[in-house]
């Protein structure tokens, strides 16, 4: 997999009393208003997880998943890991889950493109 | 401050892609290692790719930026910036006025860091172009739309650009030529890499082929996934194998001389130069004598875009292809 295909980041996938929480990364050579970037779907060991009350943290910034697509003017840094908390997924640390993350990319200058972005891991929870 | 007397070489930090995706460097060391690889001193940085406050510089980065500079003698001259109409995909694109807004937001950051000049995109429409060139003269730079495949001299949205520079004919704006657009051939890298991810020679041979053709690039790829889909080739390699048809296309490397007299600057796209000192896909022996013989001064930086399906190391790749530029420069 090149750089610019992944889209598990390296910090990987992490238990936290607000849900399970996984890195993702950009995959573009830039960095992109988060409005044109979508979390198409995650899957945990095969099973699709529902992101209905997913939220998106990244630096000292959060907001529901649903409302990724309102930030035209919070750009997503191409070397920073931005994080998905999902509140309904409860994982012990230690264990290992396959994970699936696919992401999509709309560049906004590029009309009608979009870039679908998926990768599966094998992730030991933090 | 020396005379110019003909055209410099330089890079884009673009070429460090992988190295920078890998956090293998962060700007103050890769900034340090161009320099200390003698790969400046005269260097193009993507605002959206190296400066994570871009649009917006604060005057405390602008101030660090500035101390790296002068301590590494790097010469900051271009910028890129992005039309970024598409904020909201599927929907309407943003209104012009927010458009130049944009623009002026990033080129008043380029101008803060220190560079002379701005690359831009033909996404940005050529009627806003009076409004910025207003404003490039009250902050004293320059921007060149960037001519990339599979746009070449010829192509229409070029010819309306040119139409737009003659009506205003202001020296704040030019022409970015980047070579993608006139290739001799698909990088052998390229099919290397789609081969190196079991694409069968069959594929191979077809997207040669089409490649070769007189279409658009569009009709290219389309033209591949209809074959494709009939031989059931798998997508995987049908997509290692359309990569060429977007950056690579194949006009006549002479047109480039056109444009001459409006560039302002050049992007020296590159894929791989061999033990022999030459591109694999593009003919720069044909290139640069047109820019060279026809009084361009300005600098070429050289733009390894082989990140883009491989993972060589970029620096070398980089120093062969500025020593390649330098001899042809010097074949006068």
């Amino acid at each position: 997999m090149l750089p610019v295909e992944r889209v598990i980041a390296e910090e990987g996938l992490v238990a936290t009393p607000r849900g399970a929480r996984l890195g993702m990364r950009l995959t573009w050579y830039r960095s992109l208003p988060f409005s044109t970037v979508e979390v198409a779907s995650v899957a945990i060991d095969g099973a699709p997880v529902d992101l209905s009350d997913a939220v998106v943290e990244y630096d000292d910034q959060s907001w529901p998943l649903a409302e990724m697509g309102e930030q035209t003017n919070s750009f997503w840094f191409i070397r920073d890991s931005a994080f998905l908390v999902l509140p309904q997924v409860q994982l012990t640390p230690g264990d290992a889950h396959e994970v699936t993350l696919v992401l999509n990319v709309n560049p906004p200058y590029i009309p009608g493109m979009k870039r679908v972005n998926p990768q599966t891991a094998t992730l030991t929870v933090g | 401050m020396t005379a110019v007397t003909g055209p410099q070489v330089g890079v884009t930090l673009y070429s460090f892609t992988n190295e920078w995706l890998t956090r293998q460097f962060d700007l103050d060391s890769l900034m340090r290692e161009v320099a200390k690889r003698n790969l400046g001193p005269n260097i193009e940085i993507i605002g959206f790719q190296s400066f994570k406050e871009f649009p917006d510089v604060s005057d405390e980065f602008a101030d660090h930026f500035k101390a790296l500079i002068a301590e590494t003698g790097l010469n900051p001259v271009s910028c890129a910036i992005n039309s970024d109409r598409f904020l909201k995909p599927g929907q309407q694109p943003i209104d012009d006025a927010t458009l130049v807004e944009y623009h002026k937001r990033q080129l008043r950051s380029a101008k803060k860091l220190g560079f002379s000049l701005a690359r831009s995109q033909f996404a940005c429409p050529p009627n806003l172009l009076p409004e910025l060139a207003d404003y490039l003269e009250e902050i004293d730079m320059r921007m060149g739309v960037e001519v990339h495949a599979p746009m070449w001299a010829g192509h229409p949205a070029v010819v309306e650009y040119g139409e737009m520079y003659d009506k205003i004919n202001s020296p704040r704006l030019g022409w970015i030529p980047d070579f993608g657009g006139t290739a001799r051939a698909i990088p052998p890298s390229l099919l290397d890499a789609a081969r190196a991810a079991g694409t069968p020679e069959a594929l191979i041979e077809i997207t040669k082929e089409i490649w070769a053709g007189d279409e658009a690039s569009y009709v290219k790829a389309g033209k591949l996934r209809a074959v494709a889909e009939k031989e059931g080739f798998a997508p995987l390699h049908v997509q290692a194998c359309t990569l060429a048809f977007f950056i690579l296309s194949n006009n006549d490397p002479q047109s480039w001389a056109a444009l001459v007299d409006r560039t302002i600057h050049i992007h020296g796209k590159f894929y791989g130069v061999n033990d022999a000192g030459v591109e694999e896909a593009i003919p720069y022996e044909e290139i640069l004598p047109l820019f060279r013989d026809g009084g361009f001064t300005g600098t070429l930086v050289s733009e390894w875009e082989g990140h883009a399906y491989c993972q060589v190391d970029a620096f070398e790749q980089v120093r062969r292809h500025q020593a390649m530029c330098r001899r042809i420069f010097a074949g006068a």
